[in-house]
């Protein structure tokens, strides 16, 4: 599993995210900005956990997001 | 001679304060992503213009609220928020450049300005956006001729905007100026990604570049590598042109720059507007007057297109030729309202009795001073080091303010 995870206050709305990973990001239609889909928000953090074959597609997210606020990383796994 | 309005640029509540105090006419400020400052560490929210509004309304401040990225169609519901926001919390006016917005604001009956970013360059142009707006920046790339053929053109065809009164005309008067036409720029976008047209612009173009011919293999020589870094704008030693031109607004650039550098440049400024409307403007003015100027953040200064010369003038360095720079000393611990008297807590470098100092905050906004007496720990001192409770006679301060030593730039 991965961990994703968005800080949407820093957003500023261009869609990238969105082009690459329709079925993990959104745009909000209410304030403009990304959106982490199933995301579970923990102060102003967005995270949501994923299967590993999501894992190209969410660092071709975070290299092409220009504020750099979308961060990739292995869950840890518990014994 | 006409009164020109003396536009200040208003990054964040440190910013705004000083402008207002600086005596400007009219500030502008962006909220959220939908400025072309997005990517400014502190931007205005959503939630602070009730109390934009009401701060500056009181002080008799007009507000422009810079509504001037390109628009998805996934922001159209930010920007009607926006709207009715500015119109709730009696915001003067939003400065636009997309149709959705400039639409959405005349239907909702708020008054609209035109960014520059629609690059406005002649008459036609302004017949046209009078249908929606009251107030037009012209193209940073027209001369004062060019900008008077305009003025003259809307007074004499009597050309009016949705209000009923004739089409003002603004310029940029001082601050930053790219190589892009009208900062319509791509090359943050081709490089990082990053769109400098949703306010997220990299300033890569403030580098050092190097231009080699791939056929060939010869690099091309020119005078300095930053071959894509203009100077800084500065109008002021030739304002009476400027007045004679007929523009109404004087807009002064610089959203991301410092508070101080707000301060400075809207109180020079605002001095000479205030000489050339009692007849005191002089050159020896100007010469003091630069002098101010060059002390806070600049990249040297030119003339911009206005006089029409052939070529731009480029800086020849990175970063700022201010000749004064700040150091940050302390922050703000305490206020004794009744003495009068300002407790700082010292946290880096040490400060001497004679200092130059500044302090900023959100609510206090600009205060500089120079330190005539100072005390540490309650006693009367020469100095003061880390760790010291540094007190002092002041104006009211904040326990968010910070406090800066000014010292002479090195590098200049």
């Amino acid at each position: 599993m991965i961990a994703v995870t968005l800080q949407r206050n820093k957003c500023i709305g261009c869609n990238y995210c969105f082009e690459i990973a329709p079925d993990m990001f959104r745009m909000s239609t209410k304030d403009g900005k990304s959106i982490l889909v199933n995301g579970e928000d923990k102060r102003g953090f967005a995270t949501v956990r994923v299967h590993d074959e999501y894992e190209d597609k969410a660092n071709q997210c975070k290299e092409v997001c220009p504020v750099k606020i979308i961060k990739v990383h292995q869950c840890k796994v518990k014994k | 001679m006409q009164k020109i309005e003396l536009m200040a640029p208003c990054g964040n509540w440190e910013s705004m304060r000083a402008a207002v105090m600086a005596g400007a006419d009219s500030v502008y400020f962006g909220v959220e992503q939908m400025n072309m400052r997005a990517r400014a560490t502190a931007n205005f929210t959503v939630d602070d213009l009730k109390e934009i509004g009401e701060y500056c309304n009181s002080h008799n401040v007009r507000t422009y609220l810079t509504l001037n990225t390109i628009v998805y169609d996934h922001d159209l519901s930010i920007v009607k928020t926006l709207i009715s926001a500015v119109k709730e919390h009696n915001i003067t006016a939003v400065i636009a450049a997309d149709q959705a917005v400039l639409n959405n604001a005349r239907t909702a009956g708020v008054e609209v300005h035109i960014s520059t970013q629609l690059n406005v360059t002649n008459l036609e142009t302004v017949k046209f956006y009078a249908l929606f707006a009251d107030v037009m920046v012209l193209s940073r790339e027209l001369s004062l001729t060019q900008v008077r053929k305009i003025t003259d053109g809307i007074s004499k065809e009597d050309v009016r905007g949705p209000s009923g009164n004739l089409i003002e005309i603004e310029i940029f008067g001082h601050g930053a100026l790219c190589m892009a036409v009208s900062g319509k720029c791509y090359l943050s976008l081709h490089s990082n990604n990053s769109s400098a047209n949703r306010g997220a612009c990299v300033q890569n173009c403030r580098r050092t570049y190097t231009v080699i011919d791939n056929e060939s293999g010869n690099e091309l020589e020119i005078d300095n590598q930053y071959i894509m870094s203009p100077k800084d704008l500065c109008t002021i030693y030739f304002l009476d042109q400027v007045a004679d031109s007929g523009v109404k607004v004087l807009k002064i650039e610089g959203r991301g720059r410092a508070p101080e550098y707000v301060k400075t440049t809207i109180e020079t400024y605002r001095e000479a507007i205030d000489a050339l409307q009692n007849g005191t403007y002089s050159q020896e003015k100007v010469k003091g007057w630069m002098e101010r100027l060059e002390s806070v953040y600049n990249r040297g200064f030119w003339s911009g297109y206005y006089l029409g010369q052939k070529m731009g003038e480029w800086h020849d360095g990175s970063g700022s030729k201010a000749t004064q720079k700040k150091v940050y000393i302390a922050k703000g611990a305490h206020y004794y309202p009744k003495p009068q008297i300002a407790e700082f807590l010292v946290e880096a470098q040490k400060i001497k009795k004679g200092d130059k100092i500044l302090i900023t905050g959100p609510t206090t906004g600009v205060i500089e001073m120079e330190l005539d007496e100072i005390y540490v720990n309650g006693q009367p001192a020469e100095e003061a080091v880390k760790g010291d409770q540094l007190t002092f006679k002041c104006d009211r301060i904040r326990t968010t303010d910070k406090l800066y030593k000014m010292i002479p730039n090195p590098d200049v």
